[in-house]
């Protein structure tokens, strides 16, 4: 991947935090994988947000407008990575809050598609079916990913 | 005169994350267990995809 990313940090390989740094100062993001209940095989939701700077819980509705979205998804595309390195090849599911939130997920992949389509299954959810993901083909509701 | 040093924290390409034991779980986070639950429901009505179609 020749794009460039985020430090980023974990104490579990299920959560982990990076700083956004841009035209409104350093933001603290959050991404954080967590196994869905009742899947076999197993199945983890990917949430990534804002850390809310009062609480720290994450918060995936602020738009953080730092001018850095490039890098910022590149850096969630590394978590992934991090995660199946250390969990396996298991499925991550992934939905945005909103649908303009979803389509920002969409933009991420279709960026990185080169690389991730080499390593990852990616499915976009559309009409209530799993379609192999294309970029430039309509907007998806949500998004399953599985390393090969 | 002060110095201003910046912190690097770009990076190019892939590579693993730094540990870090004040990381904390966000599994209980409102946000994130919402998350979940409607994930569980939408992979309940449209299951898994067939990895294997052309």
């Amino acid at each position: 991947m020749h794009l460039e990313r985020y430090s980023y940090f974990t104490s579990n390989f299920k959560a982990y935090e990076f700083f956004s740094e841009g035209p409104r100062g350093r933001i603290r993001k959050l991404v954080t994988f967590t196994a869905i209940p009742d899947t076999d095989p197993p199945i983890y939701n990917l949430a990534f947000g804002d850390a809310n700077p009062n609480t720290g819980k994450l918060d995936d509705n602020v738009i953080s407008n730092n001018n850095d979205r490039d890098i910022v998804l590149a850096t969630v595309a590394n978590t992934i990575t991090a995660f199946c390195d250390y969990f396996g090849n298991q499925y991550i599911y992934a939905e945005g809050s909103t649908p303009s939130r979803t389509r920002l997920y969409q933009m991420g992949i279709t960026n990185l598609w080169e690389v991730i389509s080499a390593d990852f299954y990616v499915f976009g959810l559309k009409e209530n079916e799993w379609q192999k993901f294309k970029p430039y083909s309509g907007n998806y509701d949500a998004f399953l990913i599985k390393r090969k | 005169m002060a110095t201003i040093v910046k912190e690097v924290t770009l990076k190019k390409g892939f590579g693993p994350p730094i540990i870090n034991h004040d990381i904390e779980s966000h599994d209980d986070d409102p946000v994130v267990i919402k998350k979940v639950e409607k994930a569980k429901e939408t992979l309940k009505r449209v299951g898994l995809p067939d990895l294997k179609k052309k």
